[in-house]
């Protein structure tokens, strides 16, 4: 096989996508970002960024340095008005394609302003998932669009290549600094210095920080600064094959677990990008199966109100824990939420439930 | 999208990611990181030192006309506002130098005595920012403190409303 066709099999058959599971993905993570992302905590937020002083204004290199202030509490208001408008938009699949773009670039507008207080928090998958998944189509079925009359039902996988290129190479510019900073070399135990920096001067100090604080073991930190950058690293060379993409994608769930329980930090937004590259598929028969299984209807109403069923069980889910999570009952000590304890909980589950019916097929098969 | 505009899209991805890579690095070593950017934080530092770690950890001072002794208010209390994972960057921008604060307008001023009255509870007329460096080292098994050094410390009058 040539180089150029070998290209050509990576961008457009390095990842399989049917409509009907495009369509749960784009409604699970419509949700998900609804809930849980959406730049900013809120009306309150906007009110204390659009009256910090413009001394105070310090916007990341970039477009927004043409501005000489935070924008009125309007501007946020709008901003954030038109995020929601497009996300249910995107969540109803009502002109998706244009939804999507919309809510990825209100998206990366909004936290271009919650970031000009000079700090960048490294968010921008948040937009780019429903940007690049725009083109996939992904609201061919289970859309207001499909009932339009002409409507283009073909779907496409290229989307999914190119956010595994943006993940995989964004992993990577996480790893190298560290190369260059000294992690690897063994008279610095960085991921320990990080472990301190967070514990004391940011008061992280929830689940296992106050006893790997005390756990002084110097093989042991070395050894993780030396996973963490070939974890990071290695991202980058996975993206070549499909298969190597999703087993790191299944190490990175494991990473930012133990990055949680140890170092208080959750990156939520992470998990809206690999959950793009779970077998969406797979998941919407298993719950069509469910469901004609649990109701005894076969027809082909059924699929639209499995999808249904579980949307709506989802989005009660995701209610619910956003409402438990705002009470601040636990957690109260740290920046973490409930929520992202919970998802990342959630998706340490699935990656071992992954794992141990891989297992059993393979046993199965011998 | 035609087969032929996917490709072109890709290759210019490929060229582009590294390339702003490139500029990310320059424009963040002398200035800060560009927005928008295709990159994972890096957290580069070790923060090592000989057979210990060395923290940096900043504090707010606050002093009322009366009170000797301050109020001291860690960050995070002082602008409880802001995401924590926002603060040390917005230290890092606006609290490094006492030059850079002395250029304060009266209504930035005014601002920073609101969080300060806040966190300090206190009528405040007076904002000492004091950045200090903890060292940390492990003996018998437990982690310690060794000594701290004060790296700067920088007044700010405040004033109420401008």
């Amino acid at each position: 096989m040539s180089m150029n066709e070998r290209f050509h099999q990576w961008i457009f058959n390095s990842f399989s996508v049917t409509a009907e599971g495009l369509g749960l993905l784009r409604i699970i993570s419509s949700l998900f970002i609804l809930f849980f992302l959406i730049p900013g905590q809120g009306t309150g937020h906007f009110a204390y960024l659009a009256d910090i002083p413009s001394d105070f204004f310090a916007p990341p290199p970039g477009p927004l340095m043409l501005l000489d202030g935070f924008p009125s509490v309007a501007v946020f208001q709008f901003l954030h008005t038109l995020l929601l408008f497009a996300l249910f938009a995107m969540l109803l699949g009502y002109r998706t394609k244009l939804a999507s773009i919309a809510a990825g670039l209100s998206i990366l507008l909004l936290q271009g302003f919650v970031f000009s207080v000079g700090k960048v928090n490294h968010e921008i998958v948040v937009a780019l998932v429903p940007f690049l998944m725009a083109f996939s189509n992904w609201g061919a079925v289970f859309s207001l669009d499909s009932i339009r009359r002409g409507h283009d039902s073909r779907v496409e996988s290229w989307p999914v290549t190119l956010l595994a290129l943006f993940v995989g190479f964004m992993m990577f510019t996480a790893g190298f600094p560290k190369i260059l900073g000294g992690w690897l070399d063994p008279s610095t135990q960085a991921a320990q210095g990080h472990l301190l920096n967070q514990f004391f001067v940011r008061e992280r100090q929830a689940f296992l920080a106050g006893y790997m604080v005390q756990f002084d073991s110097v093989i042991f930190w070395e050894l993780l600064d030396w996973a963490t950058v070939i974890f990071e690293i290695g991202f980058l060379v996975a993206v070549i094959n499909s298969r190597w993409f999703r087993y790191f994608v299944v190490f990175a769930v494991l990473f930012h677990f133990s990055t949680m329980m140890t170092l208080n930090i959750a990156f939520l937004p992470n998990f809206l990008a690999y959950a793009v590259f779970l077998n969406w598929d797979k998941i919407y028969q298993t719950n069509l199966e469910k469901y004609r299984r649990f109701t005894g209807k076969r027809g082909d109403r059924s699929k639209k109100r499995s999808l249904i069923t579980l949307a709506v069980f989802t989005a009660l889910l995701f209610l619910i824990l956003h409402w438990l999570s705002s009470m601040n009952f636990v957690l109260v000590e740290s920046d973490l939420t409930l929520h992202e304890a919970v998802i990342l909980i959630f998706a340490l589950l699935v990656v071992i439930w992954i794992g141990a019916m891989k297992l059993i097929n393979r046993r199965n098969e011998e | 999208m035609k087969v032929k505009t996917v490709r072109t899209v890709f290759i210019a991805v490929l060229i582009y990611l590294p390339l702003q890579y490139g500029i990310v690095g320059i424009v963040g070593f002398y200035h800060s990181e560009p927005w928008p950017a295709f990159v994972f934080p890096g957290f580069k530092s070790v923060h090592v030192y000989d057979n210990g770690f060395e923290i940096q950890q900043t504090y707010f001072d606050v002093y009322d006309e009366v009170a000797e002794e301050p109020v001291r208010v860690l960050p995070q209390d002082f602008f409880p506002e802001l995401p924590l994972s926002q603060v040390p960057g917005f230290l890092r921008m606006h609290f490094q130098s006492a030059e850079e604060v002395q250029e304060l307008s009266p209504g930035a001023k005014s601002w920073l005595k609101h969080h300060a009255d806040e966190a300090a509870g206190v009528d405040a007329s007076k904002l000492v920012v004091v950045i200090e460096m903890n060292y940390y080292s492990h003996e018998d098994d437990v982690l310690r403190r060794d000594s701290t050094v004060v790296k700067e410390r920088f007044t700010i009058v405040l004033t109420g409303r401008p």
